[in-house]
């Protein structure tokens, strides 16, 4: 390739201007073939009836206007600048896909705003246009403009609907007086100053008319809320002085000025306070108030290193993505290598300006191309520094890329005006006195550019693990459309939760929905609870496979694997029985096989149907008899009369000193949580006499009674389905230990008739209330598997609860 | 898998649109290389210095890669005269917009160029006669074969 040849040799400005175009058109052609292909990809199958279309369109006319800007560019200037078209023709073009792929429409309008721009360009450039009307006529120009944007306070609308009435429409189409009134400052303030220079006098009575008028564009701008278009001008305003001055206080002055219109802005303005909080801690409200930043910075997260790819990423998430976020649409789908290209397209573009505004043959023209290339540098930094929680969020345009035809339009009228000035270029540039104003301006938006690089790889790469496991990340509800979650079995591999439907409509499906309050849900708008929470990383494929299959995946399709089958120590026979017979009691059962720890059986009640929580949705929270609490994991009762038969077995009274029964409780587990990969209230804190216990808690010592006083380790979660290699078993945490003494224990329970014993406890409760605790198992010598069993009623039932557990015991040993 | 062909798109993509950055970018540097290549193949004219004193037989100096030469008393400068009457740093010839320019550096005698005193810079051509203190320097310039610019 020539281009990579360093032997010094000349290459004019028309082979650069057509090379560069020629790669612009290829990359383009690639991202509309993806554009093309994504909606195939998604759907995981090779349905060639989803291939999309309109999109060549817009490409076909983006090829047509570089084909005439490359013949224009020979014919006509060849003295131009060669890098300016063909950047800002690629930044247009990658623009108008990604908007297209947001939506057809807004694509298709882009597309016409685009060749409308290009248009006027190419036609501009063709017209030999005198750069010097514009410095004749610069009052007439800036008058004109603030007259245009002042009428939006009349007659203002918003093309969307509601929001800020910036614009002006009629028939359809729809103008932003605010934009090109950018360009007519800078050429103004450019053509004010040109006329002025050397500075001698006195500033203020040499600033007084333009501070008179930047303050009315300024206070016009205000009553709108147009807060980003406001700060550019100031930015602009501040940097124009500095260029055309050399005065490096007053770049300090405006500065501090900026400061402080902000702190003023804040306590006194609504909208800038919202803004500002929203900036400076965004997760206080992320549904709220911040909603658009932190799915702004989702979508970066989302995009990493390698970005999705065109099509394949839901930068639709965030609101507006194809105007003010579609830096975001293409950090998600380029992802940092993007844009990376992006920032230094911008730089490029930047630097372009200042060496031609350097090399001008004259005032006028030095500080408007400065005043250009300031303008599109400060315009894209504030943009993405809002996209990026660099800076906080206003509504400004990323120039040439995002969606909008005032914007694009103004862009490349910027664009002809840069273009003019390098191509009348002349031999020997008029002196500059100072060049340090246009060497610091220049630094100082490329030190921009650079913060916003380092800003995207923080959210792309530092911080996205932590921010994509965020339940308010959608992206995790799309997957789930489109990937298999992994089942909920029971000890006999019968499916308690499925995943059914076909790819891009599954859906979950609860076979045992009594058993909500455990196994939980998940759901795109309530998150997650239960153990679809706590076995997430399984269910979703990211935590058992390879990482290489799932690092594989997310390449593809920025989504995990199919998702692993889980088995659980449950068995719905009997899981069955402790619904039926628990019934409308309000309360919870618990029963556990008395050796092994796994328990077989665990209901809680009041429940509710995880399948209808589309429905139900907000009415459980609050709905009576908290049925999303499960009460055998996430309820501590009180004990006092229920643990006596403990006091027994261990030291065959029942007055105990404080110190031996927190030695028993110690050795019972009863100051620990159960590690079951459940959500679980914490337990009571250690050596407290008389500590609230879980049902579940208890199910030990039930064990550890009908077990001849050895405490099993709890076990639920018994084994996970990996490919290849089976059912891998998921061990319990802890070991089983002789809690209760053994002979305490027989003689306890010898004198008890039947295959098994029970303990039946009432316990007060607030003012009124009362719980009844059961406890029960198969008597010690018992043939077959020893059981333990807790039944908790929230009410005074003794009679009741032993009813139940016998009924379930028999259940339980059929 | 279609996302496979995705995939492959993706890559070229990227290898195309840094491909466009690296055009650039090396464009960029070439046109740099090939304005100082530019620069520096502008040839210095060489110059030559016939240096008359009364008392001192007469001394000829050849600069032919110098674009600077200070006439003076200092032991620095290029051009060394040992004359009373001379300052330390009395005159400077300079290589600039492909002439040689002389220029009086502020000296107590002052310079003299072809009898007139010199007050701001002044091109000089071949058989000038340069007059610092007592000291009378004739230029020669050797314009033949030599490209201009």
């Amino acid at each position: 390739m020539p281009a990579f040849n360093f032997k010094p040799q000349y290459l004019p400005p028309a082979e650069i201007h057509s090379r560069l175009l020629k790669l612009a058109a290829l990359f383009l052609s690639l991202n509309a073939a993806m554009l093309s292909l994504a909606p195939v990809a998604r759907s995981r199958s090779w349905d060639l009836s989803l291939l999309r279309w309109s999109h060549w369109g817009g490409l076909a006319l983006w090829l047509l206007a570089a084909w005439l800007a490359q013949r224009q560019f020979t014919r006509h200037t060849p003295d131009a600048d060669p890098y300016l078209l063909p950047i800002a023709a690629l930044l247009a073009g990658w623009g108008m896909l990604s908007i297209w792929r947001l939506s057809n429409g807004f694509g298709l309008r882009q597309a016409a705003w685009l060749t409308v721009s290009m248009t006027v360009f190419l036609t501009g450039l063709r017209t030999p246009l005198n750069l010097d009307i514009l410095r004749r006529y610069k009052y007439l120009i800036l008058t004109s403009g603030l007259l245009l944007t002042a009428l939006t306070l009349f007659f203002g609308t918003n093309p969307g609907g509601a929001g800020p009435r910036l614009w002006l429409g009629c028939c359809g189409l729809y103008l932003q007086p605010s934009e090109p009134l950018k360009l007519l400052l800078i050429i103004y303030l450019a053509a004010y100053f040109a006329s002025r220079l050397p500075i001698r006098t006195h500033l203020l009575p040499l600033l007084f008319p333009t501070l008179l008028l930047t303050g009315l564009a300024l206070t016009i701008l205000l009553i709108q809320r147009d807060l980003g278009t406001a700060s550019i001008f100031i930015f602009l305003y501040a940097a124009i002085v500095y260029l055309a001055s050399a005065k490096r206080r007053l770049l300090g002055i405006s500065l501090g000025l900026l400061a402080a219109a902000a702190l003023t802005g804040y306590f006194t303005i609504d909208l800038i306070r919202l803004r500002i909080d929203a900036w400076l801690n965004p997760w206080a409200d992320p549904s709220g108030n911040s909603y658009q930043i932190i799915q702004s910075i989702l979508a970066v997260a989302s995009g990493g290193i390698d970005g999705r790819g065109l099509g394949m990423g839901a930068p639709g998430l965030v609101p507006v993505a194809q105007s003010d976020f579609i830096f975001t649409t293409i950090s998600e789908e380029f992802g940092l290598l993007g844009t990376f290209a992006l920032f230094i397209l911008l730089a490029i573009l930047i630097v372009r300006g200042f060496i031609i505004a350097i090399r001008a043959g004259s005032n006028f023209r030095r500080l408007l191309a400065a005043g250009i290339a300031t303008y599109f540098g400060a315009q894209s930094i504030l943009i993405i520094g809002g996209n990026l929680r660099l800076l906080p969020l206003t509504g400004v345009t990323l120039p040439f890329v995002s969606y909008g035809g005032s914007s694009l339009l103004t862009s490349f009228l910027a664009l002809l005006i840069l273009t003019q000035v390098s191509s009348e270029l002349e031999a020997e540039p008029i002196s500059l006195p100072q060049p340090g104003p246009y060497l610091h301006i220049a630094a100082l938006l490329c030190i921009g550019l650079a913060a916003g690089t380092l800003a995207n790889g923080w959210w792309a790469i530092w911080r996205a693990d932590d921010l994509l496991a965020r339940t308010d990340n959608p992206r995790r509800s799309i997957a789930d459309r489109f990937v298999p979650r992994g089942s909920l079995l029971d000890r006999q591999n019968q499916a308690i939760t499925i995943t059914q439907g076909e790819a891009g409509h599954f859906t979950r499906l609860t076979l045992a929905p009594d058993l909500s309050p455990l196994i939980g849900y998940t759901h795109p708008i309530y998150g997650q609870a239960g153990l679809e929470q706590s076995l997430d990383p399984y269910l979703r494929g990211l935590q058992g496979l390879p990482a290489l299959d799932i690092w594989w995946e997310h390449l593809l399709y920025g989504q995990p694997p199919a998702g692993l089958n889980v088995r659980l120590s449950l068995d719905l026979g009997i899981q069955a029985a402790a619904d039926r017979l628990l019934g409308k009691h309000a309360g919870a059962i618990v029963l556990v096989n008395a050796r092994s720890g796994e328990i077989l059986a665990s209901a809680s009640h009041p429940t509710y149907n995880a399948n209808l929580l589309d429905n139900l949705g907000e009415t459980l929270t609050n709905a009576p008899g908290s049925p999303l609490v499960n009460r055998a994991m996430q309820v501590l009762y009180p004990s006092t009369a229920a643990v006596t038969p403990l006091f027994l077995a261990e030291y065959g009274t029942t007055s105990l000193t404080n110190a031996e029964q927190v030695q028993l409780f110690e050795k019972l587990r009863f100051y620990h949580t159960p590690d079951l990969r459940l959500p679980a209230s914490p337990a009571s804190p250690a050596g407290k006499t008389e500590p609230g216990l879980s049902p579940m808690q208890m199910s030990v010592a039930a064990a550890a009674l009908s077990n001849a006083g050895l405490c099993p380790a709890l076990q639920l979660v018994m084994a996970v389905d990996i490919p290849g290699q089976g059912w891998v078993v998921l061990p319990p945490d802890g070991r089983p230990e002789q809690c209760l003494d053994q002979q305490g224990v027989i003689e306890l329970l010898k004198g008890i008739p039947g295959p098994f014993w029970q303990f039946t406890s009432q316990s007060k409760v607030g003012s009124g209330g009362a719980v009844t605790w059961l406890i029960g198992g198969t008597r010690p010598g018992w043939q077959g598997t020893p059981l333990g069993v807790v039944i908790l009623l929230e009410e005074d039932a003794p009679g009741l609860a032993q009813s139940l557990g016998m009924d379930l015991l028999e259940a339980a040993i059929k | 898998m279609s996302a496979v062909l995705l995939l492959g798109l993706r890559i070229l993509a990227a290898v195309v649109l840094y491909g466009f950055v690296g055009s650039a970018l090396s464009m960029l540097w070439l046109s740099l290389r090939q304005q100082s290549t530019l620069v520096s193949n502008r040839k210095v004219i060489p110059l030559t210095l016939t240096i008359q004193t009364d008392d001192v037989p007469t001394r000829v100096l050849k600069f032919t890669e110098t674009t600077e030469i200070v006439i003076g008393r200092d032991p620095d400068c290029e051009c060394l005269l040992e004359d009373s009457t001379i300052s330390a740093r009395h005159a400077r010839l300079t290589f600039h917009h492909n002439q040689w320019w002389l220029e009086d550096l502020q000296s107590t005698n002052g310079t003299r160029l072809n009898d007139e005193m010199l007050g701001t810079a002044t091109i000089v051509v071949s058989a000038d006669q340069i007059r610092c203190g007592q000291t009378t320097l004739t230029v020669n310039l050797e314009t033949n074969g030599v490209a201009h610019g």
